[in-house]
């Protein structure tokens, strides 16, 4: 399996000494969905903006498919794709508009961009929305559209921070069928996520933050026969309380 | 950087800002139908002000007419004036109350000391708080200096001395300033200022909307996380708001020529003597014409402090989290930059040295004042314009850096 993602002791202290993340390192590669686990406030956000070269770190080393991600930050931009937690959309354009826009600042031509948006409406099941102001969106809608931008430029790394947040069974269900698929088409998926019946559902992987340090790094059922837990619901709990693997 | 990424960031903001009706009103409704209802309003409002002055009758009294009836019968008949009988008494407390704009009493010896060739002192009682007792004291003031003349022509006449004596120096006013400077005076008082005020107000929504907005719509992120540099981001953002800011002053200033031009028609009076000169023949209008290259250099110095504004209202912007919040930032400021023009630009006789054409927009209004006027200093001018390019650099490079601060991307 090609490694994709690689994060080297990841450190990140902000100037009045606080550590959001402390020592993180993981691997991430072709064709997997990776769980990035923890409670509100564990870390992962800010791992994933130093992921995708939007902020800076203070220590460690990231490299997405083999390019450093300091040096290049373009080109690393241009390979991964982020679902952030704010789905906010230009609401005075329509879904349709607003995934032109991210499509041409990706380089993307314009047939090229017809060809994938009509893709992902059909993937995602927009079509009775994709033409209508976005200001008029559901929450479900807005999520949807958020998840076609993050992935407008097809790219072989693809983070998704708590993209099943807020919604409801429907919605959820077309967000997890959208991860499986980018899986089954070679990419790595990154999942964050603290709902643990998802990640358990979805990931091969997964690395447990807590309090910015890495507390378990390991396939699903590696940890719960680790832990003697039956569920990894009970795996992150009995971690994150401190008992350890 | 990438000017591919610039234009298409460029355009959609753009797009963004035409499909949002606030920034519409603000940056075509209110320069183009507001402004010159506003200053056409207060040309119209002065100008029946001035014609009321000018009609305005004088109550005044005489005390003692019968002493002097044919000074009585002078003021009498003068226009504008309106005798008004009053208790002799209690003259005083009439002008107090306003019941009269002034008493004229002549003493009970001015016959005599007339006779005499002796001086005479006439009192004129008003009270200086009343807005009318101007014209009653300019009314007996004319009907006193033609009754001396009278007076001193008899006297001479009577000794056989040629009256033309008593002419001596007069006065014969001559105005040198052509209509394009009296034109340019009026323009030189309102342009200036108007042209600031709009290369602040007229980008202002959009530079909050693509800033600030952004952040209360959780869209920036996502734009950071596309393949685009952070200056490319700004520049095009930057670009946006000095289009719509240009346009906007664009807009204010086309659609206020356009109305002075058309004032005559539209009933509003701009011919001399009313104090309103705009240098227009036959009250037709402003009849003033902006000569090209003045017209040039004005929108290329517009343009520069559009530039610098602009930068300057995005890098303040990106610090707010709320559209709400960046007012809150932006009105203080606004206040900062006015205030030091509208001083330079209302101080009457004010004489500009030369390195207050560096003040970043002070410069900008002494030089529109000096072009108005037909005035070409090319040292002021090269100073204006290299000063302006200087600070929207620094401007540019400001907004950029503060693009760049995570605490002020990601605040959260």
């Amino acid at each position: 399996m090609e490694t994709f993602l690689k994060v080297q002791n990841l450190v990140k202290e902000y100037k009045n000494g606080f550590r959001a993340v402390d020592d993180v390192s993981f691997e991430v590669g072709a064709g997997e969905i990776f769980g990035l686990l923890g409670p509100n406030g564990a870390g992962k956000t800010t791992i994933i903006r130093a992921i995708s070269t939007i902020l800076s770190f203070t220590n460690g080393k990231i490299e997405v498919l083999g390019k450093d991600n300091l040096r290049y930050a373009e080109e690393v931009r241009s390979n991964i794709g982020v679902l952030t937690t704010d789905i906010g959309a230009y609401e005075r354009f329509t879904g349709k508009e607003n995934l032109q826009y991210f499509g041409e600042l990706y380089g993307l031509s314009s047939s090229d961009l017809d060809k994938r948006i009509k893709e992902l409406t059909e993937l995602l099941d927009m079509g009775g929305f994709i033409d209508k102001k976005a200001a008029k969106y559901s929450t479900g809608m807005k999520q949807r559209l958020a998840i076609a931008r993050s992935v407008i430029h097809d790219p072989k790394v693809i983070i998704f921070d708590e993209p099943t947040s807020g919604l409801d069974v429907l919605s959820s269900q077309t967000v997890r069928d959208f991860m499986s698929h980018a899986r089954e088409s070679g990419r790595a998926v990154i999942f964050s996520t603290h709902q643990m019946y998802d990640a358990e559902k979805l990931c091969d992987r997964v690395i447990i933050i807590h309090k910015g340090k890495e507390i378990a790094y390991d396939s699903v059922e590696n940890l719960k026969t680790q832990t003697g837990e039956r569920d990894l619901e009970d795996v992150f709990l009995k971690l994150v309380k401190g008992e350890g693997v | 950087m990438n000017s591919k990424h610039i234009l298409t960031i460029w355009k959609k903001e753009l797009r963004d800002t035409v499909r949002d009706r606030r920034t519409l009103v603000s940056m075509i409704l209110v320069p183009m139908l507001l402004m010159p209802v506003i200053m056409l309003g207060m040309f119209k409002f002065m100008s029946e002000q001035a014609a009321k002055q000018q009609t305005q009758i004088a109550k005044i009294s005489i005390v003692g007419g019968d002493y002097a009836p044919q000074l009585a019968e002078a003021i009498k008949s003068r226009e504008g004036v309106e005798i008004a009988e009053v208790d002799v008494q209690n003259y005083k407390q009439s002008v107090a109350e306003g019941r009269i704009d002034a008493a004229v009493v002549i003493p009970e010896d001015f016959q005599d000391r007339i006779a005499g060739e002796k001086a005479v002192n006439l009192e004129l009682v008003s009270k200086s708080t009343n807005a009318n007792a101007a014209n009653a004291f300019a009314a007996v003031s004319f009907v006193v200096a033609d009754f001396n003349a009278g007076l001193l022509e008899g006297r001479f006449t009577a000794r056989d001395i040629n009256a033309d004596i008593l002419s001596g120096v007069t006065i014969v006013p001559e105005d040198l300033a052509t209509e394009q400077e009296v034109g340019g005076f009026v323009l030189a008082m309102l342009l200036p200022l108007l042209i600031v005020m709009w290369s602040i107000v007229g980008g202002q929504y959009t530079a909050i909307d693509v800033s600030a907005g952004e952040k209360e719509r959780k869209t920036l992120e996502a734009l950071l996380l596309t393949p685009v540099k952070r200056i490319d981001v700004v520049f095009g953002k930057f670009l946006a708001v000095s289009t719509v800011a240009i346009i906007s002053v664009v807009t204010a200033i086309g659609s206020l020529y356009f109305s002075f031009s058309y004032a005559g028609d539209l009933g509003i009076p701009m011919e001399e003597g009313n104090g309103l000169s705009m240098g227009g023949a036959g009250g037709s209008g402003l009849g003033f014409s902006i000569e090209p290259q003045v017209a040039l250099l004005l929108f290329i110095v517009s343009l520069f402090l559009v530039l610098m504004f602009s930068a300057v209202i995005l890098s303040i912007s990106i610090y707010a989290k709320s559209f709400k919040e960046a007012q809150s930032y932006i009105g203080p400021a606004y206040i900062v930059v006015i205030l030091p023009v509208a001083l330079v630009n209302s101080v009457p006789g004010f004489e500009p040295v030369f390195w207050m054409f560096a003040l970043p927009a002070v410069n900008a209004v002494l030089l529109f004042k000096e072009l108005f006027m037909g005035a070409y200093d090319w040292g002021h001018i090269s100073l204006t314009l290299f000063s302006l390019i200087i600070y929207s650099i620094i401007a540019i490079l400001i907004a950029a850096k503060t693009y760049s601060k995570e605490s002020v991307l990601f605040g959260d």
